[in-house]
């Protein structure tokens, strides 16, 4: 099965497996839409792809598109009943792979640009933007999507799914945090020299550049689009400014990012499932011109409580490419894991417990690194314990960390203004404080005679036994096991 | 008679009878429904008093029990020109 090349192909995808549903009846901008997502997201059901829209005729939704394991299976052209670690490893096979550059593709191959609005013509509102959470400060443009820029200086492309609030018809204001990669260009070069920056904004992108958008890994993302889908992804360029945009999006905003004027944004449901950071001036972003297909597709993530695409999509990709980063400096870690339920906030590790010190390496490694300000806790556990099964994790938690010397707090880190237990002070200027907590067995204790012994099933009986009560066990009157 | 919502961490933001600056947005039916405007307005908490009615959200998006009519007085342009 190939990876879906375009939104169209994935929803199509989606709804031939059971893993979306067409909504015929019109359903609201306002609320209505939102409150769908919302609800299947909770109860993990098939994405809902709505056709028809109050007051947008021709126009449709396609929500939750990647917050089940096998809509990301499906995404990455695999098996929808593939296991987590079987996705995980498909996409460290693939992102360590070839370089797959992208192609530029000529206007007229370019579904995106099938209706052109420029001029007096913009306006924000003849797209069927959701107010995706009642209370919201607004309706978001952005909540799947991609912001591209170039950076001015290196001239290297990024996409990153920062979220637009659309303030006035022409005018969109983002969460584009100082230690993203559009932060640190708008911080470095823009906003000093008061130079606008040119960006686009593509909605209704094939999932996989959407994944790309949002994966925190160092290879540009039309790059790493190229490599998820194992083709490259088609480009046009834009037509107000010299950015390239995927071809086969659904829906494209042109315009600057205005250095010298600012407007309120949020507040917003947010991934840790709260509304945290407060309505606050952030990036302004003006909309010169606007392309989409025929019967364009407008994607919706709804984040809020588990589980989104916010925690299961980056718990994913952020413990896969913390993982890389762990191998690549030698550590010898056997795994990586975010559990979705933690929001993000807990990378849990799995380590051959060789050397001292080990915990607090890995904690140090992972905060000190670009992905750090996106979560506080590291939990170590050694290689016998299943970091996909948290009871395991859990019961070494509570058994083997030691109070006093097994926890290791680091305070005045980089952080992100969502952290619902930061301070006011620390939201707004983005610190943040983390944890590491060892629960691996002290090296210098000895092995047979300090170390307990675990008391398990698993671990007591010899393996004759094991076999004996495992073959027996319906034999002995209970159900079988699953 | 229109619709409007404001942002505000604290009801006492909203003083009585001065000219005050506020960002607010239309409730009004229809596609351009909560887009914002900057504007110059006085409030009252006499929903008689102004033709226009004015509701308020608090700092994470609550609705607030607080209910004001609203004279708009003018449009503030924040935006530099060269946006325009
Ligand atoms: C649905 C969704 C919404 C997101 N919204 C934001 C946002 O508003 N601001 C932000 O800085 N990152 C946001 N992120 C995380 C970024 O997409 C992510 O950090 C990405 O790697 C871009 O960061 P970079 O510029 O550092 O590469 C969001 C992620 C998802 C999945």
């Amino acid at each position: 099965m190939a990876a879906p090349r375009s939104n169209r192909e994935f929803v199509e995808a989606c709804i031939k497996s059971g893993d979306a549903v067409r909504i015929k009846q019109e359903v609201d901008w306002e609320n209505e839409a939102g409150a769908i997502v919302r609800r299947a997201c909770e109860l993990a059901a098939p994405a809902p792809f709505m056709e028809k829209i109050k007051d947008y005729p021709g126009f449709s939704y396609f929500g939750a598109p990647l917050s089940t394991y096998r809509r990301m299976a499906i995404s990455m052209g695999m098996d929808p009943a593939s296991s987590l670690p079987e996705i995980g490893r498909e996409y460290v096979k693939r992102t360590n792979g070839e370089v797959v550059p992208p192609v530029l593709v000529d206007r007229k191959d370019a579904p995106c640009k099938e209706n052109i609005l420029k001029g007096a013509d913009v306006d924000l509102c003849r797209l069927p933007v959701p107010l995706v959470h009642d209370g919201d400060g607004g309706r978001y443009v952005g909540t799947w999507h991609a912001v591209v820029t170039k950076h001015p200086v290196r001239g290297d492309v990024n996409w990153g799914m920062y979220r637009q609030m659309m303030f006035d018809s022409r005018t969109m204001s983002g969460a584009v945090f100082p230690f993203s990669d559009l932060g640190k260009a708008l911080n470095d070069y823009y906003l000093p020299r008061g130079e606008s920056c040119p960006f686009a904004t593509a909605i209704g992108l094939s999932p996989l550049a959407a994944m790309a958008a949002c994966a925190p890994s160092p290879i540009p993302e039309p790059e790493l689009t190229g490599m998820l889908a194992g083709e490259p992804v088609r480009l046009v360029k834009c037509e107000t400014n010299d950015l390239e945009v995927p071809a086969d999006a659904e829906i494209i905003l042109e315009g600057e990012i205005c250095p010298d004027y600012k407007v309120e944004e949020g507040p917003f449901g947010e991934y840790t499932g709260y509304r945290t950071s407060p309505r606050d001036f952030r990036v302004t972003f003006r909309v010169n011109c606007i392309t989409y297909r025929n019967n364009a597709t407008m994607t919706i993530s709804n984040m809020g409580v588990p589980q989104d695409e916010g925690q299961l999509l980056r718990s994913f990709s952020l413990g896969l490419e913390l993982e890389k980063l762990l191998k690549s400096q030698g550590i010898p870690v056997t795994g990586v894991y975010m559990h979705p339920r933690s929001t993000h906030h807990m990378m849990i590790v799995g380590v051959k417990p060789t050397y001292s010190g080990v915990a607090q390496q890995i904690g140090q490694l992972a905060f000190g690194s670009k992905l750090g300000p996106w979560f506080h806790m590291v939990m170590v556990v050694d290689d016998q314990t299943d970091i996909y099964n948290w009871d395991e994790v859990y019961h070494a938690f509570c058994t083997r960390c030691h109070p006093a010397n097994g926890i290791h707090i680091y305070k005045n880190s980089p952080g992100t203004p969502l952290y619902p237990f930061a301070t006011p002070h620390e939201r707004k200027f983005s610190i943040g404080s983390k944890v590491v907590f060892d629960c691996l067995w002290p090296t210098d204790w000895d092995k047979i005679n300090d170390v307990p012994t675990l008391v398990s099933f698993k671990h007591v009986y010899p393996q004759d036994i094991q076999d004996k009560v495992l073959a027996n066990w319906t034999a002995y009157g209970y159900p079988p096991v699953k | 008679m229109n619709q409007w919502e404001v942002f505000v961490n604290d009801v006492k933001e909203l003083a009585e009878d001065t000219e005050l600056e506020l960002t607010i947005r239309t409730l009004n039916p229809g596609i351009h429904k909560y887009t914002y405007k900057r504007v110059r307005a006085q409030v009252s908490a006499d929903l008689k008093k102004h033709a226009d009615q004015l509701q308020v959200r608090l700092g994470r998006g609550q609705l607030s029990q607080g209910r004001f009519s609203i004279k708009v007085l003018g449009e503030v342009q924040r935006m530099p020109a060269k946006y325009l």
